[in-house]
Formats: structure tokens, sequence, C-alpha cells
């Protein structure tokens, strides 16, 4: 095992995977940027290394600033937690030549899924159904509008080095493909410094499914269940459940054993997210892999008692799987809302600001992994997410009554702050949430449907 | 202020669209941040790029903070974006005698004072320095970033010893501003 595991990144995640380093014993060491300096984390941790000014590009984004760091503080790991560098093979190779472990997978790995045409010719290989679309990146806007022609509209152009929902357009029809293509490969080349782009059919009512995988360094490899995050606005995912509601028999567990074949040909080594569409037929389709703990672990975290973030440590740390598929037990429900710093009011303009009032929820079987504090000022330089609740019953009817407590009771304040708590309060209480029988589509026809007051402000 | 995230830049070529996006980014983030430091939100703010203006807009109605009590500011140091570029902020924990400015890391690394070991030092205490000059040398990673002093003055005393690792921002040597 470690002594000290170096963050190498801020916000909720970052005091999450501080937590059970500490109940591992592990020494903690939390970088930050200037804007962080009296982050959660950096109380948290046993030393903090201020790493760059507030612009991400020049601290959670330099890979020469981590490794420093690391290096300086005796650090033997580096977790990257989600976004930044945690899916950046340049990290963890320069991680292996400095003799620390990055905790992900390979970084031979971490470049093959992360090219999402390559990802998406390994998946194809390994026997996991595709949509229809380009096996390789597009070149010219002919040769594109070909392809897209022959899968029939609507199509959805995405970048290659794309994930978290950047870096795509929608195309309804042929006559707006052009402009669309140029437009999502400007966006891939700013975003992602990588403009290659492919298409794929768009499945305008379909369920977002994914899968929690979990492999070891010796070739074994398990699922721990489903997740449901198809509440998403302008693809980006607002509430998650686990499992996904209202599945075909049997569906689940053939996503799962799916999800293991393809991380096993992929040689794929720690936690990861393998992403299905399901179409209202009940068929299934690979979109892409996530090579990182995400966001919405908590909901699998609650229905199956595994600490995700533990068994990343534990496998980067080459010990063996403590268990098999068998020993993988769902129970419950979990749900899990994001409250993000943003006014619904506003289309979700980022709302941040001193937190005056920040009072979590409590009682039985809630979670909220948040670095807010009552007095903390929420900065405007990064992503808005601020807490995610999390709350588990027996079922999902219990589920949700449960969720709404909890929104109710959480109170946060602020001059100029607003969160999205009062609108998801409302998503879930939609009868079409209730009965599970929504999609991707959900949030935008619920807005559509109230445009003046979607959930107003906290 | 409406600066919409994202502008449609179809018409302009991918570099020079990427390059636009990463600018209003920018502009976008520092008037943010701006706003957010700001008791009471205004009403307008007007970001100008040549000889650097920021003029800040309340509506006469609207109360005026009294720490902000000139309703106009007006910037005369360029904005700096890309931070390493210009000067660092430096932290206040070693805060000196009044007239003394203190020069900051621009990363974290380790801080040398001569460009090789065995060589001279860059300055000595007592010397007087132009802006520009350079006094020192941060390494992160074999990369050698050079440290410069952003105003004339001379050289108080080093506030962290040859070799040793500092973090983003730390002041590294005391410069006495007041002999400009």
């Amino acid at each position: 095992m470690f002594s000290t595991v170096l963050i190498a990144n801020r916000g909720e995640i970052a005091l999450r995977v501080a937590r059970t380093c500490k109940e591992l014993d592990l020494r903690v060491v939390a970088v930050h940027s200037t804007e962080d300096r009296d982050s959660a984390v950096v109380r948290f941790a046993d030393e903090a290394v201020q790493i760059g000014p507030a612009a991400a590009r020049h601290s959670y984004l330099s890979v020469p600033a981590i490794v420093e760091a690391a290096l300086r503080t005796g650090a033997d790991a580096v977790h990257p937690g989600y976004g930044f560098l945690s899916e950046d093979p340049v990290l963890a190779e320069e991680c292996a030549a400095n003799g620390i472990v990055f905790i992900g997978p390979p970084p031979g790995v971490i470049e093959r899924l992360g090219d999402k045409t390559a990802a998406r010719a390994l998946m194809h290989e390994a026997g996991l159904p595709l949509l229809p679309g380009s096996l390789h990146a597009l070149g010219t806007a002919d040769e594109a509008l070909a392809v897209a022609d022959s899968i029939g509209y609507p199509v959805i152009i995405k970048a290659a080095a794309g994930g978290g929902g950047r870096g795509l357009r929608v195309v309804p029809e042929p006559g707006a493909f052009a402009r669309a293509y140029q437009e999502t490969r400007a966006q891939a080349q700013t975003l992602f410094g990588d403009g290659r782009v492919y298409v794929e059919r768009y499945l305008g009512s379909a369920r977002h499914v994914e899968i929690q995988i979990l492999c070891d360094a010796y070739g074994n490899g398990v699922h721990l269940g489903e997740r449901d995050c198809s509440v998403q606005r302008r693809h980006q995912k607002l509430v998650e459940e686990a499992p996904a509601p209202a599945l075909p028999d049997g569906l689940a567990e053939r996503m799962g054993e799916s999800a293991v074949r393809g991380a096993l040909a992929a040689g794929y080594v720690g936690a990861g997210t393998f992403e299905f569409l399901v179409a209202p037929d009940g068929s299934f389709s690979f979109m892409e892999v996530n090579c990182r703990i995400q966001v919405e672990h908590p909901v699998t975290e609650m229905v199956t008692g595994i600490d995700l973030v533990r068994e990343q440590i534990r496998v980067a740390a080459r010990a063996r799987l403590a268990f098999t598929q068998d020993d993988v037990a769902v129970r419950g429900v979990a749900i899990e809302c994001r409250l993000n710093a943003e006014d619904p009011r506003r289309d979700f303009a980022p709302a941040p600001g001193v937190l005056t009032r920040f009072e979590p929820p409590g009682g039985p079987f809630v979670r909220v992994d948040t670095h807010g504090y009552p007095g903390y000022r929420v900065p405007a330089v990064y992503d808005s997410l601020l807490a995610k609740l999390i709350v588990w019953a027996p079922d999902r009817p219990a589920a949700i009554a449960r969720m709404q407590r909890a929104l109710d009771e959480f109170h946060i304040t602020g001059p100029g702050v607003h969160t999205t708590a009062a609108f998801l309060r409302e998503v879930i209480d939609h009868p079409l949430f209730r009965h599970a029988k929504h999609d991707t589509a959900f949030v935008a026809q619920f807005l559509a449907a109230d445009p003046h007051d979607p959930g107003g402000s906290v | 202020m409406t600066l919409a995230p994202e502008q449609p830049v179809h018409d302009l070529a991918p570099d020079t669209a990427a390059e636009l996006i990463d600018l209003v980014g920018a502009v976008r983030e520092h008037a943010t941040r701006l706003i957010v430091d700001l008791s009471t939100a205004p009403s307008a703010v007007r970001v100008r790029a040549g000889d650097v203006l920021v003029e800040l807009e309340w509506q006469s109605a609207a109360p005026v903070a009294p720490d902000h009590p000139a309703p106009t500011a007006h910037s005369s140091t360029p904005a700096t974006a890309n931070a390493p570029a210009g000067p660092v902020p430096p932290d206040t924990r070693a805060a000196g005698p009044p007239g003394e400015r203190t020069i900051a890391a621009p990363s974290v690394g380790t801080f040398y004072r001569s460009p090789e070991p065995g060589a001279p030092p860059f300055v000595a205490e007592g010397d007087l320095v132009a802006p520009g000059r350079q006094v020192g040398i941060v390494e992160v990673m074999k990369l050698m970033i050079p440290v410069h002093a952003d105003r004339a003055g001379r050289i108080a005393r080093f506030l962290v010893d040859d070799n040793e690792p500092v973090e983003y921002g730390q002041p590294l040597v005391a410069l006495d501003a007041a002999a400009e």
C-alpha cells in the first residue's frame, strides 16, 4: 500500500477522495490554486501545496506543477479525481516516469479509450453493439455528409477526444450538417486541442444507462451494476440513480457482462464506466468509456456497499480484487441530485458568491458530498457543482420521498447565490420521473412546458 | 452584461475561432470575478482591450456601496489572462515594511539564485534593479522559469534560500520600491 496520496483535483471530489485516504491511514496532500487557498480539502489534508493561479490551465491542468508537488511532498501515488487531468495520459506517463503511481488505468489504455473512434472500433471487435456510425474520424465536410446521409437523420457529431457532454452537436436534417460539422470541429479543437470528429445516429428518445466496472492488474474484472443518468440538461447529468428503473428483464445483466468483456479486452485496470444508450425497444448501444471515478459514483456505492475510491486505490497498489461477481449484490435504490450554483431562472447561468448560510440535510440514509461550508466563497472560475445529495431507501418511491425531504432541508443562501435545488425537486416530483417513463429529452420538455418559472431559486 | 459562452463562431477559421473563444472566455472569467467581488451588482460592465479600460456602471437609483465611491474605475495595468506571462500577485504571508514589495514565484518548484551551481547570483542584497531584471530561477520538472523584477528598486533581502522548494505565488525577494 502507499504511504502518501496527492489529490490532483479540487471541490467535492478532492475532499471525498481525501476522506477514503484517511480511512486507509494514508497521508493526504492537497494541491490548490490561489483561488482555492481556503478550500475544504486544503483544511482537511495533512499537507497542501499551492500549485498555480486561479486559471486551471496553469494549476489543476499543469502536469509539471502537479508532479513537482508530488515529488516534493513524498507522495507515492496521485489520485486525479474526475475532470481536469483524470483522463490525461500525459499525467499518467509523467507519474510513471517519476516513480509515482497514477491511480487510474495505464496510460496506453487511457489514450486508446479516450479516442472515442478508437474505443468504438475496439468495442466493436469485442462484440459490443454500437449505434450506426463512423468507426474512424471523418475528413472533409463532403465525406462526413456522405456518412451522415448513409446513417440517416438525426445524427450526432461528436469530438473524438470529447467527453463529459462537451464537443457535440445534434443535426436534425442534411441541410444543417455542413455548418454543425464545422462548428463541432472548431469547438473540439478549442476544448480538447484535437479537431477530429465522428458521426453516429442520434436517438431522440433513449435512456442513458451506464455500467460501473472494476478491474485489477491480474485480468480480473467485475461490474457493480448500472446507473440511470437520463435526467440531463444539454448533455449534463442532473439526477442519477441505481439501479436503472423499469429496464426489461435481464438487460442490465447483459450490459454488465458486455462492459466487463469490453474492459478486459482493453486491458483496463481500475474503476471505469461504460456508457450505453438504451432505445425504447430495449436494445442497447455502446457510447463511450470513462476512465475515471465519476461524479455519480456514490449511487453505486450506496446500493453495493463498496467504496469505489478505496477499490481504486487498492488495485492501483497491485492488490487483487477482494470479491468476485457473485459477491456483488445490489440492494435498494439510491438517487443522487447535483446541486449546482446556477440560476434556473436565468437559463442556468452560474450564480457563485459567498455562502452566508449553508446547512446540508441529515437524517437516515442521507449522504452529502460537498466542499461547501458557511462563509465559503464559491469561485466563478470553476464548474458550478456545489454539492451532491445522495439518498438510499429500500424502494424507489421511498427514495424519491426521502430525496424531497432532504432537498427541502438543504439551505443554501448568499448574495447572488442560486442553486438548482428547488428545480431538481420539481424534476423528481414529475409524473414521468416518478413512473420511470423519462428519457434523455425529459428535462428539455419539462423546461419547454414551463419556461417562466422552472423551479426558482433557493 | 451579456457575454454568451457559446457564441457561434462558424464564420471564422477554426484557429481564429479557437483563439476568440479562449479570449472571450478569459474576459468573461475576469469580469465575472470582478462582479462577484462587488457588494452591489453593477448594471453595466464595459471592457476595452486597447489601453485597457474597465468601466462599471450602477443605476443611479441603486445605492452605491461606500467602499466603491467611484462608479468608474480606470485600470492602468494590462489584464493578464494567461498568468505566467504577467507579474504574479504575491501572497500576503510575508508582509514587510511600507514601500517594500515582493517578487513572487511564477510556479511551484525550486528557487535558484544563480544561473547554475557555483555561478555568481543574478543579484545580491543591496543591488539596484531595473524592471525586467532577472533575479532568480524557479525550476519545475527541469523547466527553468526566470524570475524577473516587475519594478525598479533595491533588493532588500531574499525571503527564500537558494535551492529551496517554493509554492506558486510565494514571495521570493523583498524589493525596496521606495528607491524608485
